[in-house]
């Protein structure tokens, strides 16, 4: 791996290591139970990518290989934190209770969102890079201006963190002490952008010119990621000021259904990569360290299949949506253009069922 | 009623928003301790402190990218943008964000924020301070965009944008600031996004906003003493334009002119012609005119007399007008 | 590669084949459950996206046809898209030319019959200001039907008003001379390859009245026809030495004065080619005052305005009087008194390239005379071919009350004037 120094509590052998500062109090069940969010999630991207082969998705961006990132972080989340997600965080929007079908109506391009914000504590996908990480903090900030004990979680990839935007939220979070956690998914490639092209240093070092700590996790040590985020998220919400977390890993798959990585990357490096599979250090160590039989990880594999199946019949049913809905909710109060948009449509005899 | 300037009624209307609503705070560069380089936000941080008015580092997409994430939590931020030419790093954030996220949340967030934005010319100043956008953000579904023209229509527009649950950009004519007229500190005028027949006529009608709202009621005077009867309507609204009354009003008169500084090609001004032109079709007795700034960068502020819509060009315009054979 | 063979069961998502598209090579996975009961295409065959793939044997025994998604994916309905690399693809059959939906709510309503094209060049929509058109619309009045005294011939409102009073609109006029071979009727018309295989113009104003003018009198008054070719070339050198004259030099020339004052001096001699068969009454009226017509093509179509008292005119008055009338027809002023009353008409066919023609009275004339083109031909001159500026005068004429014997007179009268116009014109 990397001579920096990373966090990381269970090796690619599934093997328990210490960490001076860190150490993970998760029992069994809670392992099992992260072991089983990344099972589905794997196997719903899987299923989603299928889905975009046969032309049932406009696209799909796939997190294999960055599962242990995802569920660790967003396991370790609290009900009331609020999280700001890119495009690629569907283990963060597993882990928040967001049903699968909601993630992929952005992909089917009926909506550009698809679930409620507020109700699940979870922003929708922002797909401009990196216009998130202000917002995130401007939330933050505004937890910071009601006394609240919430965290903010911002989620990227390693190509935001050359983006103004997410620059400047280091800024004003530094400045300002927001309540916040930049989560970046250094999964190496920014579609055909190695990390080394977007900083000469990693990635993690980039807080301290900010004024606030940084930290390099095993992305793939499902363990680490989520004892490093409790850490973070609670330092945010004690009023400590925001944390950078850098999750060291490797997008697997490719960039999205529309990429090739085959053009730009060696197999070699992903078959390196492969040995530090996130999920299977989780069985090995579930495995040996408690006796899980594999009866466990077939129910697992079952579950996991049938909410494949479930978010299939789930996708093909999602209709387009009504074309006098995008008149909706454009502008929050009455506007006259959208009044005569609706108008003509509904003079051309579109919309109301008649599409 | 209250003698003030535009500066002035601006820094109340905003001290009035702030008492009215916790929620409502505002975040800008030297907007603080040193009061907003134009003084609007003078002695506000002293009063609603610094969680409230908020100095911001140098950076205007952080200033709305950061004001996206506190409306989301529920606050009315108030962005000041220093100056016209400043607000393109914040675009990306503004059509990105502000103009779509409560369409993409299907109506769970609110944009309720606003974006000050100190607009125009004829202040003698160096690049990048005289410019006017306005139009990059009228064109922008999701988005609103006013101005006032007079203290009195400054200190209640500032308070009807703060309290309206869409996104604003609130063009202020910087050139204006040190005018004083009359405010009703009881009464707002008229809705935010209500035009206004600031002067009325009978031969043309001349639609303006902001700062070239006085320059063609000026120029309306100078028309009637030459016998031309010249109605000038203050747009207000920039987006969406209020249209009913500039109707009315090209009905009456069958010719239009429409004044603006920004340049006209795909420009507000032409929004208005066009438009003007598909309702008042049959009135027309002369084809639409548009004075505005020329298609150029913005010139050194030492011609921009010449750049700039003034009394002797809207003059002209109506004369075009009057003088066409129909 | 083929991942699955005919007669295979297969599950979902099951590897089916690597399809090699313009961005990747992908794995398509199977969307159903099945058996395989046939394939499409080998291993290296270029499959056009939409095409089908595979057949597979869903439960029922239904063979359910794959086609080849689009790049990256079809449609959800799998269908008519282009292959781009972000998205389900450009949609193909956006822009068929296939209206589906009409304003009102009903859905592809059948075509509306074809209105009638008054116009096809844009250039030549009647011009007017937006208030004007609606006054006008308001009264009834078509638009194109008023002729426009405004600048370029814009129609204003006081033209719409002196239609609506009853008054007569003046002729207008256009902006450049037109060519004649595409302005038909007072219409511009569309090239042969660019216009319409059909079109239909109104028949109004101008060319109503041109129309109703030549059908009474085509069948009315039995025409009858004469005409003689004349040695001109006396005429062609005694305007040419008068226009170099610098007394002459604001004076207008041209072979149609001395066809003018030709014909005048003919009326003198032979006044019954000046008169008018009154069927009505039952007279013919003998007119000793030449109004003389001239056939004037003007962009609105064909006028006839008139110069009273042409035979009192001289050279220069003839000359004058000529061009005055030329000039307001073609900018649209001639005056409604200006077009009534002729008495004798020439037609100038002659700036057309051609010899001769047969024109029709126009009524209640009985004698039109049409003037070829003057231009150098073989002549005899005492046995001998010379080359000599030769010209056709035609003339058609009320066989009513003009016999052949009159009409070859006036038409010898005229021949003799331009063969040796010096004495003519010093006779008078």
């Amino acid at each position: 791996m990397s001579e920096i120094p990373l966090v990381q509590l269970l090796t690619p052998e599934g093997e328990r290591v210490t960490h001076p500062e860190y150490e993970s109090t998760l029992g069994k069940d809670e392992i099992f139970g992260m072991h089983r969010d990344m099972t589905i999630i794997r196997r719903l991207c899987n299923e989603a990518t299928s889905l975009q082969r046969q032309g049932q998705l406009a696209l799909w961006a796939p997190l294999q290989g960055q599962e242990a990132a995802q569920i660790g972080a967003g396991r370790a989340l609290q009900p009331m934190d609020f999280t700001f997600p890119s495009y690629r965080e569907h283990g963060i929007a597993w882990c928040r209770g967001i049903p699968p079908e909601k993630w992929l109506r952005l992909f089917r391009a009926v909506d550009h969102g698809g679930w409620d914000p507020q109700q699940y504590r979870h922003s929708v996908p922002t797909i401009v890079i990196g216009n998130q990480a202000l917002n995130a903090v401007g939330y933050a900030m505004g937890v910071q201006r009601d006394g609240a004990e919430e965290a903010t979680m911002v989620f990227f990839g390693d190509g935001a963190t050359s983006e103004g935007d997410v620059n400047e939220a280091f800024v004003w979070a530094g400045s300002f002490d927001a309540p916040i956690v930049f989560f970046v998914q250094n999964n190496q490639w920014a579609i055909s952008e190695p990390t080394v092209r977007q900083s000469k240093i990693p990635l993690y070092r980039r807080a301290e010119g900010f004024g606030f700590p940084g930290i390099r996790v095993d992305g793939n040590d499902v363990l680490a990621v989520h004892e490093v985020t409790k850490r973070a998220l609670a330092h945010a919400r004690e009023g400590g000021g925001p944390t950078l977390i850098e999750a060291f890993t490797y997008r697997m798959g490719a960039h999205t259904t529309s990429d090739d990585p085959t053009r730009y990357r060696i197999d070699a490096d992903v078959e390196v990569w492969k040995h530090r599979d996130p999920l299977e250090r989780v069985k090995a160590y579930l495995v040996r360290q408690h006796q899980v039989p594999a009866s466990e990880f077939d129910a697992t594999s079952a579950e996991a299949d049938a909410l494949a199946a479930k978010l299939r019949e789930d996708v093909l049913a999602m209709d387009s949506p009504d074309p006098l809905s995008i008149f909706e909710y454009a502008y929050a109060d009455v506007h006259p253009l959208i009044e005569e948009g609706k108008r003509d449509m509904i003079e051309l005899g579109v919309g109301g069922g008649a599409h | 009623m209250a003698q003030m300037t535009m500066a002035k009624a601006l820094n109340e209307g905003l001290r009035r928003a702030l008492e009215d609503n916790p929620k409502v705070l505002l975040m800008g560069e030297d907007i603080g301790k040193l009061g907003g380089v134009f003084r609007v936000t003078d002695g506000l941080q002293k009063d609603f402190g610094e969680d409230r008015i908020i100095d911001s580092p140098l950076a205007e997409s952080g200033i709305v990218g950061t004001s996206v994430g506190l409306a989301i939590r529920g606050y009315r931020p108030v962005c000041e943008i220093q100056f016209d030419g400043f607000v393109y790093p914040a675009f990306d954030q503004i059509v990105s964000q502000v103009a779509k996220l409560h369409s993409r949340s299907h109506g769970v967030y609110k944009m309720a924020l606003v974006i000050r934005i100190p607009f125009g010319g004829q202040i003698g100043a160096i690049e990048h301070h005289s410019e006017s956008p306005e139009g990059y953000f009228a064109h922008t579904a999701g988005l609103r965009v006013v101005s006032p023209t007079t203290p009195n229509d400054a200190y209640w527009m500032i308070q009807q944008a703060i309290t309206h649950d869409d996104p604003i950009i609130f063009c202020e004519p910087k050139c204006r600031y040190w005018e004083k007229g009359e405010v009703d500190l009881d009464r707002p005028p008229r809705g935010l996004f209500d035009a206004h027949v600031a002067r009325e006529g009978t031969d043309v009608t001349v639609i303006a906003y902001g700062p070239s709202v006085r320059t063609a009621v000026r120029a309306a005077e100078a028309a009637s003493a030459e016998g031309r009867s010249v109605e000038v309507i203050d747009a207000r609204s920039i987006a969406p334009l209020d249209f009913p009354p500039m109707v009315a009003s090209v009905q009456k008169t069958g010719r239009l002119v429409v004044v603006a500084e920004a340049p006209a090609n795909a420009s507000v001004a032409s929004e208005v012609v066009a438009r003007l032109t598909e309702e008042c079709f049959y009135s027309l007795r002369a084809p639409a005119l548009r004075v505005t700034g020329y298609h150029t960068p913005y010139p050194p502020s030492r011609v921009e007399e010449e750049y700039l819509p003034n009394i002797d060009r809207i003059l002209d315009a109506v004369d075009r007008v009057m003088g066409f054979e129909s | 590669m083929w991942k699955v063979a005919v007669g295979d069961t297969i599950a979902l998502n099951q590897p089916l084949i690597d399809i090699e598209t313009a961005k990747a090579t992908v794995e398509l996975p199977s969307p159903y459950a099945g058996v395989v009961t046939k394939l499409h295409g080998e291993v290296g065959d270029v499959v056009p996206v939409g095409a089908p793939l595979i057949e597979i044997e869903v439960g029922g025994g239904d063979a359910a046809p794959l086609a080849t998604p689009a790049e990256p994916a079809t449609t959800p309905q799998g269908e008519g898209r282009t292959a781009v690399l972000v998205g389900y693809g450009v949609a193909t059959n956006e822009g068929a030319p296939t209206r589906h939906r009409r304003r009102g709510g009903a859905v592809a309503p059948a075509p509306a019959p074809p209105a009638p094209i008054t116009s096809t060049a844009p250039a030549l929509a009647p011009r007017s200001t937006p208030p004007v058109r609606l006054y006008a619309k308001q009264h009834g009045i078509d638009i194109e039907s008023i002729q426009g005294t405004g600048r370029d011939g814009l129609i204003t409102r006081s033209d719409v008003e002196r239609v609506v009073s009853g008054g007569t609109p003046r002729a207008r006029s256009a902006p450049a001379a037109p060519t004649g071979v595409t302005r038909f009727v007072g219409h511009e018309l569309a090239p042969w390859e660019s216009g319409p295989k059909e079109e239909r113009i109104p028949v109004r104003g101008v060319l109503r009245s041109m129309a109703d003018a030549m059908v009474q009198s085509a069948f009315s008054a039995p025409h009858a026809a004469a005409w003689v070719r004349v040695d001109a070339s006396k005429s062609v050198e005694l305007l040419s030495a008068l226009k170099s004259r610098p007394s002459m030099a604001n004076v207008r020339l041209s072979p149609l004065t001395l066809v003018a004052l030709a014909l005048c001096d003919a009326a003198r001699h032979f006044p019954g080619i000046n008169s008018r068969f009154d069927d009505a009454a039952g007279e013919v009226i003998v007119r000793r005052s030449v109004a003389l017509g001239i056939a004037a093509d003007t962009p609105r179509g064909l006028i006839v305005p008139n110069i009273k008292d042409a035979d009192t005119l001289d050279l220069v008055g003839m000359a004058d009087a000529l061009t005055t009338l030329v000039e307001k027809a073609r900018a649209g002023t001639t005056t409604p008194n200006e077009m009534i009353g002729t008495t004798l008409t020439i037609t100038n066919v002659g700036p057309f390239g051609i010899d001769g023609a047969m024109p029709i009275l126009p009524p209640g004339t009985s004698a039109i005379v049409a003037v070829g083109q003057i231009a150098k031909a073989p002549w005899v001159v005492d046995d001998e071919v010379v080359v000599r500026h030769v010209v056709e005068i035609a003339m058609s004429f009320d066989h009513r009350c003009i016999d052949g014997a009159l009409a070859s007179s006036v038409l010898a009268h005229v021949g003799r004037f331009l063969n040796d116009p010096a004495p003519a014109l010093l006779a008078r």
